[in-house]
């Protein structure tokens, strides 16, 4: 298999799978995420130390510093992993400060992570069909006795997950136990299980780590592709820095804790504060992945397997 | 509350064995990061082989007692160098093995060149001081602790502070990984201390060994082992002079209570009672120091690699298996017609110990939560089943007493979402003991302020006498009416299992077990989860308590006994930890193959712990993977039949193409596949 960028298929003219079989789901909209006074502490350190920030619906936001700035800590207070020692977190105006990491998925929040081990002893099939146990949950007396309307519902979800599985060339690893897959194969997974759960804020922790460079530019059209198909507000954190510049309307760049500079690409790129706190003086950061065609990416006709591992 | 002095050091010498034990399994512990159930072993072979170098060879006692001392360390070398092939396995793995090693450690102290001729003799004690504390005479033996446990300990620390070797395990217990990057023999290290916890254990023994007049193999059973545990856990499972002060404050805490009672049969019930929460106060008071470092080690994969084969999509090996299921069935019910009654009683048990290690798999294999105590659970059933069993038909007492357990369960559960992982499995085997010596010992007792009498254990605990039932006009007396009863269940029980392994059950579990944190943000409700896989696995064992006590009829607390737990366990990990078919293979590994060839403890203990220690260090994925593995065989011959008779060569490449998503599970991008698979593409959905 050659090692070159993905395909990206024109948008679907109509109907995402969400209004396809769940009738019943409420209608979504991109989120609206703000963010004022964040304090996160561990002990006596303060991971972030007072942010604020507004990520407005629909937006891409990016998320770069150096490690240790807080990025993920960030992320974590968001989806509710660590408890906030200070400020406030609103979804679309709603406090969610009273809401657990699981609460949150359900209101649209959906992270990935960057580790991305996803369930090693799952297969990909079990790995997607739990993102759709979450969104619709079935009795386990229900399921225990087979009541006609769990086996619907089973059956809704596989043909859910056949469609993203088809869609994103999984069909060959369905059986396979994701510990078994490669971490591109994994991202991949990762993906399409964001795009099942169906968010309306999603979070990505550093997408293309452990992904070759050649890959991570594959991503930028991929990750452009998701934001279509999931039509969600998007807050990401990432090292690759021409990858956020090319993706995000916005940029936010944290140094220890604290927002030191933010604004559209450009804006950020010129200032001297972001340019000390991580870019560095050069062009050189910048410019890591060289430079990206600013239309969808590559032809399909290169189309190959960026996320199997070279070699 | 009051007691004479002598009281108090009674306690603590018996405290000081508790103090050496737990000391021994700090020592282990700190290196191997595991709870080394075979640390009272160890040494009950070099008391053993004592008594027998002493009486049956007249050597002296102290070349005797050095023969025998090096003897265990030298097993406990020999154990480390067989559990280090565990190295990179779950610690939970290697904890069991642990148990196998036990067991196999029991076989040596009666091979007839250890064992003595005469067991039950006055066990050799080299002096012959005695002194009084008020009317109170202790003995030989009391004083000889006195004056060794303290002096070995110290030893024992000062060589740990001070050596290399020391200095070493101390690095170990804090990081493994790193010591052994900056030059640390990592193995060798754990060999020495592996060797010392040895020859402590061989030193504890032959302290402990005078005061007992039982048999020399019981001398550090389970309960003993327990309540060094307990000692342990106090000290963090890190310090050693924590671990001996809190050892001999439990016997002086012990000792109190038991010369308090003045009811002997409530009487120790209540210590049992006190201790079971301490043990639970422990670990919760311990859990989060305990799991500092352990989380990363638990970050492994958890299960045994049998994910990967558990579904291929080839129809025709389908077929196979479920012919093989077909076939094994009606043999199996056409079994009770054929043989004698002890045989269909037989098969009864094994199907219901297949229910039981079920539950198991439900609870350890998918949930991750090590239960070593899973007959306390059958015990709750069983105890429904002596109280309200001739009241309610049994269609309806099987739900009930499940829902009960289930509910027991539960509650057992909730200590699981503050610890977990080797913690969990001592919490549930002190559950499993004080069901038995607490719950089902106390026919009756009075809550203490309100003056209610509640009558919730045994009837009568040394001997309850149930009759069984007859279901749905079938008369369950005789015992192939039974077994066939039995076999309903167990059938009903496998039905319902595969579909919570198939339907989304499973994947709910294992998804909690190997990533807690992303199935929560993926909104798997992470405490409802967890608490829903002790209640299905509570559900299992009640019922299946039900059928047991029906089963034998005639049962007592030592029914209950946490070896029976254990065997559970053995059960699940020799069939392979998250398989259905493995769990009955299991079962009907450790229940039918002592009846083949007798059911004698030594059979027993063989059939368990070598079997056990071989699959865990030989075959992974247990009997499930040879099951496995053999119908894979049936169908690649079934596949070539059918080739041959249609006249296409064997290797017809679309042949090749249908076995494909298993073909390479190790590596899927070397596999063939159609084009554009598993690319960064994504069409429309």
């Amino acid at each position: 298999m050659t090692d070159t960028a993905p395909a990206v298929a024109a948008p679907p003219p109509s109907g995402r799978r969400s209004e396809v079989d769940d009738p019943d789901a409420p209608k979504k909209s991109p989120a609206r995420l703000d963010i004022n006074e964040l304090v996160v502490a561990y002990g006596g350190l303060k991971a972030v130390a007072g942010v604020s920030m507004a990520v407005e619906p629909g937006s891409i936001v990016g998320l770069i510093g150096a490690n240790g700035s807080g990025k993920t800590t960030l992320l974590d207070a968001v989806s509710g992993l660590v408890p906030l020692a200070g400020g406030t977190l609103h979804l679309d105006g709603q406090d969610l400060s009273d809401y657990i990491p699981e609460e949150r998925a359900r209101l649209g929040l959906v992270r990935s992570f960057q580790d991305c081990r996803l369930y090693p002893e799952l297969s990909v099939e079990d790995t997607l069909m739990l993102c759709e146990d979450a969104r619709r949950r079935v009795s386990v007396l229900a399921t225990t006795l087979q009541m006609p309307w769990a086996r619907r519902a089973e059956r809704q979800k596989r043909q859910a997950i056949d469609r993203v599985i088809g869609s994103f060339g999984l069909e060959r690893f369905r059986l396979h136990s994701t510990a078994h897959l490669s971490t591109g194969t994994r991202r991949v997974v990762d993906l399409a299980s964001i795009v099942l759960a169906n968010p309306r804020l999603l979070l990505l922790d550093e997408p293309t780590a452990g992904i070759a460079q050649r890959e991570a530019e594959a991503f930028i059209p991929l990750l452009q592709r998701l934001h279509q198909v999931t039509d969600a507000t998007i807050l990401i954190v990432e090292h690759d820095v021409p990858l956020v510049f090319e993706l995000c309307s916005k940029v936010v760049v944290m140094q220890t804790g604290e927002v030191v500079a933010a604004g559209t690409p450009d804006e950020v790129r010129r200032d001297p504060q972001a340019l000390a706190a991580y870019l560095g003086a050069s062009d050189e950061a910048i410019n890591v992945s060289g430079p990206v065609p600013a239309a969808s990416g590559p032809a399909p006709s290169d189309s190959g397997n960026p996320p199997a591992e070279p070699g | 509350m009051s007691f004479p002095p002598s009281v108090l050091l009674e306690g603590a010498i018996l405290g000081l064995d508790y103090g050496l034990l737990a000391v021994g399994l700090v020592l282990i512990y700190r290196t191997s990061r595991v709870v080394n159930f075979a640390q009272g072993q160890l040494g009950v072979v070099a008391a053993v082989f004592l008594v027998k170098l002493f009486y049956d060879f007249g050597f002296n006692y102290w070349v005797a007692l050095v023969i025998s001392v090096a003897l265990a360390a030298a097993v406990g070398a020999l154990s480390e160098l067989v559990l280090r092939r565990l190295f990179n396995r779950p610690r939970v793995m290697v904890m069991v093995a642990t148990i196998g090693l036990s067991q196999v450690l029991y076989l040596f102290t009666i091979f007839p060149f250890i064992r003595p001729k005469k067991l039950y003799r006055a066990f050799p004690v080299p002096i012959s001081w005695t002194f009084h504390v008020g009317t109170f005479l202790f003995s030989p033996g009391d004083v000889l602790t006195l004056i060794v446990a303290p002096v070995v300990v110290l030893a024992l620390a000062a060589f740990i502070r001070f050596s290399s070797w020391g200095l070493a395990m101390r690095a170990m217990a804090e990081n493994a990984e790193s010591a052994r990057l900056s030059g640390i023999w990592v193995r060798r290290t754990s060999t020495v201390a592996w060797t010392l916890a040895g020859a402590l254990s061989a030193v504890t023994a032959v302290l402990a060994s005078p005061s007992q007049t039982s048999a020399l193999t019981d001398v550090l059973s389970p309960d003993l082992l327990l309540l060094a545990l307990l000692a342990a856990l106090i000290g963090g499972m890190v310090s050693l002079p924590v671990a001996f002060i809190a050892g001999i404050g439990v016997g002086v805490v012990l000792d109190l209570l038991q010369w308090n009672i003045t009811n002997p049969s409530t009487g120790s019930a209540t210590v049992e009672l006190i201790l079971f929460l301490l043990l639970l106060a422990a670990l919760l008071v311990r859990a989060a120091s305990l799991q500092k470092g352990t989380r990363v080690g638990e970050k492994s994969s958890w299960a045994m690699g049998t994910a990967a084969f558990r579904r291929s999509g080839d129809a025709l090996r389908q077929k196979v298996g479920r012919s093989g299921v077909g076939i094994t069935l009606v043999v199996v019910a056409c079994l009770p017609l054929f043989v004698g009654v002890g045989h269909s009683f037989l098969m009864s048990q094994i199907c219901i110990y297949g229910v039981i290690a079920l539950s198991l798999t439900v609870l350890t294999g998918w949930s991750g939560q090590v239960s070593l105590g899973q007959f306390g659970f059958v015990a709750v059933g069983a105890d429904i089943a002596a109280h309200i069993g001739s009241g309610i038909p049994l269609i309806l007492l099987l739900p009930v007493a499940g829902a009960a357990t289930a509910l027991v369960s539960v509650l057992v559960g909730l200590t699981a979402l503050r610890i977990r992982g080797l913690y969990l499995a001592v919490s549930t085997l002190g559950f499993a003991l004080f069901m038995q010596t607490s719950v089902l010992a106390t026919p009756c007792f009075t809550l203490p302020l309100i003056h209610k009498t509640i009558c919730s254990g045994l009837p009568n605990p040394e001997s309850t006498l149930i009759s069984r039932p007859s279901f749905f006009g079938l008369n369950l007396n005789s015992e192939s009416a039974f077994a066939w009863f039995s076999l309903g269940v167990l059938v009903l029980s496998v039905l319902m299992v595969r579909v919570w392994r198939d339907k989304g059950v499973a994947r709910r579990l294992i998804a909690v077990r190997d990533n807690e944190v992303a199935a929560g943000s993926a909104g798997i409700p992470v405490v409802r989860t967890k608490l829903l896989a002790f209640a299905l696995s509570g559900f299992m064992a009640g019922y299946a308590g039900v059928c047991l006590a029906f089963a034998t009829e005639r049962f007592s607390t030592d029914t209950f006994a946490p070896t029976f737990s254990i065997l559970v366990v053995s059960m699940v990990v020799i069939g392979g930890l998250d398989s259905i078919p493995g769990a009955l293979l299991g079962a009907l590994y450790l229940e039918g193959l002592p009846a083949i060839f007798g059911s004698t403890p030594t059979v027993e203990f063989l059939t368990s712990g070598a079997g056990l220690l071989a699959f865990i260090l030989y075959l992974p994925g247990g009997m499930a993977q040879l099951l496995h593995q053999l119908g894979d065989l049936v169908t690649a011959g079934v596949e070539q039949l059918r080739a041959r008779r249609s006249g296409v060569p064997p290797g017809d490449p679309t042949a090749v193409a249908d076995a494909g998503p298993a073909a390479d599970p190790v590596d899927p991008h070397r596999g063939r596949s159609p084009a554009g698979a598993g690319t960064l593409t994504m069409a429309d959905p």
